[in-house]
């Protein structure tokens, strides 16, 4: 009986024994991570956290005694870290605080402030140079893990002077004494989930890249600057690194130095392919900078590793406890590092390529993209931002299709836009003056947009009058363009306190707005018809038709020169000189961006050739 | 009305009432699937009509649903999605026939095929090769999409997305719900009219009708409902109906879609379904129905063309057929649903079939007014309709009963009136049946009035009683002896098989005016305050429970039940007694079931608590014998006794010698514990008197002696909190101020009470007489317990003494400082050896206990006296 008793271990030796099996058997699990899903570990990380949790409320039922601190530290350190992996942040901190009450009795002294900072001084003080300064300087670390997480870094910035004197202390620290010494007795020593030197590490390089983030959102790129760059080079793993290097970039990219911006994205992407934001960036960049063969380049590189199987994971993903993504939670910081979705790349770099030449690359990326849509595996996500509605994008690969020289397949594109929307289009429609795009819509019972889709209903007519005329089938042509012509003269506009009228070419469009489309569609299909009148000599019509044109939209070039052409030919050649001198002062492309590509002018129908025009002027001379 | 049904029962099945929607479904062309609710499917082959196999899985079935170009029948269940192919099935039904004898081929579903672990699932869909789910959390609804291999062999289902749409307080109120049966939530695929060819056809010609839940609809309905995004790339959309009564649908393909809600019935969404309407005309469904549990109808179609030139719209006709709707299906003209005592029939298509009139809504609405009474009744659950070549519809069915029925529609003319039918042999079988069904109905509901009127009486009772009861116990101050109902016990040794047990006899006694009734059950527990350290530090209670039949006013019933075993010494035992009613009994298991809201459909009621301390267990010698030995045993005690005796008697000699302090004299003799009350001769005399005055007027005041004598006496007689010592009955009153008894763990004990003087030596002017009560034994847990049961008993006679003004006598206020320091201290040695014991350091283990043991003696040592 007696034997027995000898033989039982003391509590002490029980705890510490408890402790170690349970970090013991959550390394083994962490060790064997892969073949466990999230969900596994994440209830395993749940009984962890209770288990440490009832430890060590056994620890503290006794009075603090200076022999257990280091147990009892270790437990507390142990619950911490598994709380804040889960991100129970009171729960964590509540020990925390706990904690640092009973160090402070053990060192004599008795709480008296509650506040979290007022409390730490105290404890720092009380326990310099005492044994239990490295205990203290454990929880220490926890305290900034935890205002890291929860992103109080003006915390972090009012204990910079501790924070930075326990990252050189704590490798040479009395624990690593205390350990070789007592190296004899195997389970004296309490062992830890996390090692506190691994912590402090990701802590660190942690703390710079979300002082960046907040500073570059805040504005002061230059501060945040240095301070990235220091921390560039602390040892950290990869994807951090890249982070930094990335970080920098943006603060160069905002004061307005591109091109070493763009170095830094280079080194973020050469330390960490998974930093796809760096590439992301480049590509807002070559964008300013007005580099398109560079910023397609950007976009293909960009869509091809979204398509990745491994983009979808995100790159911060972490077996060990502690992952920098549950560190890394500040607002302005995933706003810097946030991606669009793949099919929104996809539609950017089909719609870069039609704009800037790369008409059958531009065609294949939109094929590419419709194809998507109607794949049965196709995943739902919610996109940001979110892309255009998919009629827009018919609409586009229809032009993009045209341009591409197929108009058989933009017609049937548009036809298929016809089919849906025709049924739904309303008899008559009257648009609100101050009616604005995002402010005011005419949103019937069912959610559409009753204006948008009649525009769109126009538009794809349009289309298709563009595609007949590309086949020089005039006839048929003029049947497309008088159909987009009949349903734009659906649309009556009403100021306030008049009757709804149909809208006149003296009306101050502003852009952008539905009205200013409408004008567009108006000038365009008149323009296309006119022309098609004049392949086929009725030329009253023709001219008729082309000056409605410039009325509703002043500055369609092919109306100007074609009308000048029919005035021409029935003879009124001043005028039609004064018409092309005219139709030249027009700056080109005024509007490129802003329009929908497929309200923009055809450039496959018949053309003048300026040079002949301009001979014809020189020979009439002048009055 | 016009037409009757023919009915044809397939086939029977046991039907147990559940928490989950029955459900029928055929697939495969030939088989009916059919899952009640409990954890089997059953499959059932109509052309051979017979039952082809019973599928068994893991948990509650919730849905079902065929993927029927792989031959595939997935099922949900509480811990996933399984998915069995019918191949396999058929060829071990096969194969299980040719085994056993039995006709019926049992199939267990184990984990191997379980290819998705969501649990919670509620409801399935398949569309191609996507499977959705519907589950409920906390606080969502979610529903999640999985894609299906191309190959039947792999098991990867990979997620695709999931979709969740935030739970909304219920309508219908929450108690309300619980209590009925948890409804699915209904899930249907609608397709965009346009497309060339619906999925399913192309692959099997056989089986061309496509599944249940999908259906075709009108592409300008379609746009107009789910937006021209979702036509334009021919989007299958996800039609869902919540219990909440709300109608949500998500488009599949359409990047960044959401659910979205539709609708709100405000009820539980009983069915949805797509109707043709029109009796010739386009495949595409013209009409979206969805049908709510309290009969709520709502129809979506196109209004026709409004004023001035406003375009088409959608139009949402809600009305109201008597309800409650218990399942439902639509073919091509109508909405057939249950209301579970009649098959009811509308005709979608009287509102729409006439001239595009500018009223169809009034109408439709007008239809929904008059539907037409099928004369089929009990139907739970209704399969989707076919619809044989020469123009019947049939619709299967699954009855209350769990009877599978075809049920045959009269052939509907082209006027809307049912067809004369054929035969009059025929029409008098349908109207016996007819008749006969009505009977059944009628004599069913006759008997279930009567025994809802047995029921309702009973439970008047029974509120009586509990309320009688629960006032009781809220007035805490009702003593006990006044209580309408309660409970007294009597403790008594036996012995049987050489060995002694205590019985304890409990008493209820009904004093109240009503009547215990069958479903009542005096439950007795019994906690031990200790407990042995072999049991593991819980504490263990002992319950019984005694069901009784009927208990009139006035009436007592005696139970009895072991107690404890001669060693045990865990007492003082409290008693705690309680009537408990159970609802079962009053309605039966399945109706029960039903009531979630009630855990365990039982009522308990507290009546009172007795306690059975070491006095009540105490085996008194009779006087003369113990005066002949007072040491040696008693004479019935066995050798094994004896010898165990010594044996127990030598470990504390031993013990006693290892003690190793100055206690080498009294080391030899037995070690003798003792701990002792002294309570003030007044109050004793007070209270005594004034009770043995209530038995007999005449008797003089006692003499100190007789003080002493009727002290213990009252002690081990009294019926303190309703518990008695049964055995003293016969026997004499005491005769000398010393009782040797036996202790239930066999230890001889002796309590004395002599008369002291106190005050000498304080500074109190003139000395007090008190009555010393000791208690002496060389068990400490005797010790303990009975000096334990005596302070209570002195508590007792305190709260019994007549009230008078404070004593006049000075209270000993340095005895009372002193024990308070001696307190103090001592709880200091407490803390201190109880930390050393935590570490381990110092001392050992006995010495701990040693040490424990001479805080707990000097405790006893309590000189205070009780005034």
């Amino acid at each position: 009986m007696s034997n027995k008793i000898y033989h039982t271990l003391s509590l002490f030796d029980k705890w510490v024994q408890e402790n170690n099996n349970l970090v013991n058997k959550w390394k083994q699990q962490e060790g064997g991570g892969d073949t466990l899903s999230r969900d596994q570990s994440q209830t395993h990380l749940k009984w962890c956290t209770s288990e440490f949790e009832t430890l060590l409320r056994k620890i503290q039922g006794v009075p603090p005694l200076a022999d257990h601190t280091q147990l009892e530290v270790s437990v507390v350190y142990n619950a911490c870290v598994c709380f804040t992996a889960q991100s129970q942040f009171t729960e964590a901190e509540l020990l925390l605080k706990q904690a640092t009450e009973r160090a402070l009795q053990m060192a004599g002294n008795f709480p008296v402030a509650s506040d979290p900072p007022v409390l730490w001084r105290t404890v720092l003080k009380s326990v310099e140079n005492t044994a239990l300064n490295s205990c203290v300087l454990y929880l220490l670390c926890l305290q900034w893990a935890i205002w890291l997480a929860t992103c109080q870094l003006k915390m972090i910035e009012e204990f910079q002077e501790e924070l930075t004197s326990l990252v050189e202390t704590l490798p040479d620290g009395v624990w690593d004494d205390r350990r070789s010494k007592a190296r004899g007795k195997s389970f004296d020593i309490s062992l830890l989930v996390m090692e506190p030197r691994r912590l402090v590490e990701l802590l660190q390089i942690c703390t710079s890249i979300a002082q960046g983030a907040e500073r570059l959102s805040e504005g002061h790129s230059s501060e945040a600057l240095s301070g990235l760059q220091i921390a560039s080079s602390l040892p950290a793993p990869r994807i951090l690194v890249a982070y930094t290097h990335f970080l920098s970039g943006s603060c160069l990219a905002h004061m307005s130095r591109p091109q070493m911006a763009l170095q830094c994205y280079r080194k973020a992407l050469e330390t960490d392919f998974r930093c796809v934001c760096a590439l992301y960036q480049s590509m807002l960049i070559y964008r300013q900078l007005g580099n398109t063969q560079a910023e397609i380049q950007a976009l293909h590189l960009l869509h091809s590793t979204r398509m990745l199987p491994s983009a979808t994971e995100p790159a911060l993903a972490c077996t060990h406890l502690l992952s920098p993504s549950s560190l890394l939670r500040s607002q302005s910081l995933s706003s810097l590092l946030s991606v669009p979705s793949a099919l929104s790349v996809l539609h950017n770099l089909a719609l870069k390529c039609v704009l800037h030449g790369r008409v059958s690359e531009g065609v294949e990326h939109y094929l590419d993209l419709l194809a998507a849509f109607h794949s049965e595996d196709h995943q739902v996500h919610a996109e940001v931002p979110p892309l255009p509605r998919l009629t827009e994008l018919y609409l586009e690969a229809g032009t993009a299709l045209l341009m591409a020289q197929r108009p058989a397949d933009c017609m049937a594109l548009c036809d298929e836009v016809i089919s849906t929307t025709l049924e739904l289009l309303p008899e008559k429609l009257i648009l609100e003056e101050l009616e604005q795009r995002n402010e005011i819509r005419d949103v019937s019972v069912e959610g559409e947009d009753r204006v948008a889709m009649l525009l769109w209903t126009g538009a794809a007519y349009l289309l298709q009058g563009h595609c007949q005329t590309h086949l020089k089938d005039w006839k048929q042509a003029v049947i497309h363009y008088t159909r987009c012509i009949n349903l734009l003269m659906k649309v009556w506009f009403k100021k306030r306190g008049f009757q709804p009228q149909i809208p006149s070419a003296d009306m101050i469009v502003k852009e952008g707005t539905y009205l200013s489309v409408l004008q567009k569609l108006k000038g365009l299909s008149l323009a296309g018809r006119g022309i098609s009148f004049t392949q086929t000599d009725q030329l009253k019509e023709a001219l008729r038709d082309l000056q409605l044109s410039l009325q509703a939209f002043p500055e369609c070039v092919g109306a100007g020169l074609w009308c000048g052409e029919v005035l021409w030919r029935l003879g009124r050649r001043r005028m039609a000189a004064a018409h092309w001198e005219k139709t030249w002062t027009f700056s080109a492309q005024s509007s490129l961006e802003s329009l929908p590509v497929y309200l923009q002018e055809p450039q496959s129908g018949p053309s003048l050739d300026s040079t002949e025009l301009r001979h014809r002027i020189q020979e009439l001379g002048p009055i | 009305m016009e037409g009757r049904c023919a009915v044809e029962t397939l086939a029977e099945f046991g039907f147990s009432g559940t928490s989950c929607t029955p459900k029928v479904k055929s697939g495969f062309g030939i088989y009916v699937f059919l899952c009640m609710g409990s954890d089997e499917v059953y499959v059932f082959n109509t052309q051979e009509r017979k039952l082809t196999a019973v599928l068994q899985f893991p948990g509650l079935v919730t849905d079902l649903v065929e993927s029927p170009d792989k031959q595939l029948l997935y099922v949900s269940c509480r811990s996933g999605v399984y998915c069995v192919s019918l191949s396999f099935l058929l060829s071990r039904a096969q194969s299980s026939l040719a085994n056993t004898s039995s006709c019926l081929a049992e199939l267990k579903v184990s984990s191997e095929f379980l290819v998705v672990g969501e649990e919670g699932v509620l409801s399935l869909l398949l569309i191609d090769s996507v499977l959705l789910m519907l589950s409920q959390t906390d606080v969502s609804w979610v529903l999640s999409l999985y894609k299906t291999p191309k190959q039947t062999q792999s098991s990867s289902y990979e997620m695709l997305s999931s979709f969740t749409l935030p739970l909304v307080s219920a309508f219908v109120h929450e108690d309300e719900l619980k209590t009925r049966m948890r409804r699915r939530p209904v899930l249907i695929c609608v397709f965009h009219g346009q497309t060339a060819s619906p999925p399913f056809s192309s692959t099997s010609s056989a089986e061309a009708a496509s599944p249940v839940s999908h259906f075709h609809l009108k592409p300008v309905l379609f746009k107009r409902l789910f937006g021209i995004d979702t036509a334009l790339i021919k989007s299958p959309v996800i039609l869902c109906g919540l219990p909440d009564g709300r109608l949500c649908f998500l488009p599949l393909r359409l990047p960044g879609s959401r659910l979205r809600v539709l609708h709100s019935l405000e009820q539980p969404v009983v069915f949805i379904g797509a109707s043709v309407v029109m009796k010739t005309g386009p495949e595409h469904a013209q009409c979206l129905v969805a049908v709510g549990e309290l009969g709520r109808v709502l129809l979506i179609k196109m209004d026709k063309g409004g004023s001035e030139g406003e375009c088409s719209r959608a139009g949402f006709t809600e009305g109201c057929v008597p309800g409650p709707v218990v399942c439902g299906c639509v073919d091509k003209r109508h909405l057939y649903y249950s209301t579970g005592s009649d098959l009811l029939a509308l005709d979608l298509s009287k509102g729409s079939s006439g001239i595009e009139g500018q009223e169809c809504g009034e109408e439709t609405s007008a239809a929904l007014q008059s539907p037409t009474s099928l004369n089929v009744c009990r139907v739970i659950s209704l399969a989707q309709p076919t619809c044989s070549p020469a123009g019947e519809v049939q619709l299967l069915g699954l009855s209350i009963r769990g009877q599978l029925q075809r049920i045959t529609l009269p052939v509907w003319r082209k006027d809307a009136r049912m067809s004369k039918l054929p035969q009059g042999r025929c029409s008098a079988r349908d109207l016996l049946s007819a008749i006969g069904d009505v009977y059944e109905r009628a004599s069913v509901l006759k008997t279930s009035i009567k025994s809802k009127n047995q029921t309702l009486r009973h439970l008047n009772q029974v509120l009586n009683i509990s309320f009688l009861l629960l006032a009781s116990t809220r007035e805490e101050h009702f003593p006990i002896q006044e209580k309408p109902i309660r409970c007294h016990a009597m403790t008594k040794w036996s012995r049987l098989l050489q060995k002694d047990s205590l019985n304890l006899t409990c008493v209820l006694d009904n004093s109240s005016p009503y009547v215990l009734e069958r479903g009542w059950t005096l439950t007795i527990a019994a906690f031990p305050l200790s407990c042995s350290p072999s049991a593991g530090g819980e504490s263990s209670s002992t319950n019984f429970s005694f069901q009784f039949c009927n208990l009139h006013p006035g009436e007592t019933l005696e139970v009895s039940l072991p107690l404890a075993a001669a060693g045990d010494t865990y007492f003082p035992v409290t008693i705690n007694c309680s009537l408990t009613f159970s609802v079962t009994s009053l309605l039966g298991e399945e109706e029960v079931a039903s009531f979630t809201g009630l855990q365990s459909g039982c009522i308990s009621l507290p009546l009172n608590t007795l306690t059975v301390d070491w006095l009540h267990v105490l085996q008194v010698k009779s006087s003369t014998a113990s005066h002949k030995n007072t040491t040696s045993q008693p004479n019935n005690i066995t050798t094994a006794d004896t010898i165990q005796a010594f044996v127990r008697s030598h470990r504390i000699w031993c013990s006693g010698r290892g003690d190793g302090g100055g206690g080498g004299a009294s080391a030899l003799k037995q070690e003798q514990y003792s701990a002792c009350v002294r309570v003030s001769s007044e109050l004793l005399r007070d209270t005594l008197v004034l009770k043995s005055s209530d038995l007999d007027p005449q008797e003089p005041m006692l003499a100190p002696h007789n003080l002493c004598i009727s002290l213990l006496d009252w002690m081990l007689s009294d019926s303190l909190g309703g518990v008695k010592m049964g055995h003293r009955g016969d026997e004499i009153a005491l005769s000398s101020p010393v009782v040797h008894a036996q202790g239930p763990n066999g230890d001889t004990v002796k309590l004395t009470a002599k008369e002291v003087n106190i005050g000498e030596e304080s500074m109190a002017k003139e000395s007090l007489s008190a009555i010393e009560v000791r208690v002496e034994s060389s068990s400490v847990a005797a010790v303990c317990g009975l000096h334990h049961a005596v302070l209570h008993r002195v508590q007792t006679l305190l709260q019994r003494a007549p009230k008078r003004p404070a004593s006049t006598k000075t209270v000993q206020s340095l005895g009372l400082r002193q024990a308070l320091q001696r307190a103090e201290c001592l709880l200091q040695q407490i803390q201190q050896s109880r930390i050393s014991a935590a570490f381990g350091v110092g001392e050992s283990t006995r010495q701990m206990t040693h040490s424990f043991l001479s805080v707990y003696r000097e405790l006893r040592e309590n000189p205070l006296l009780i005034i």
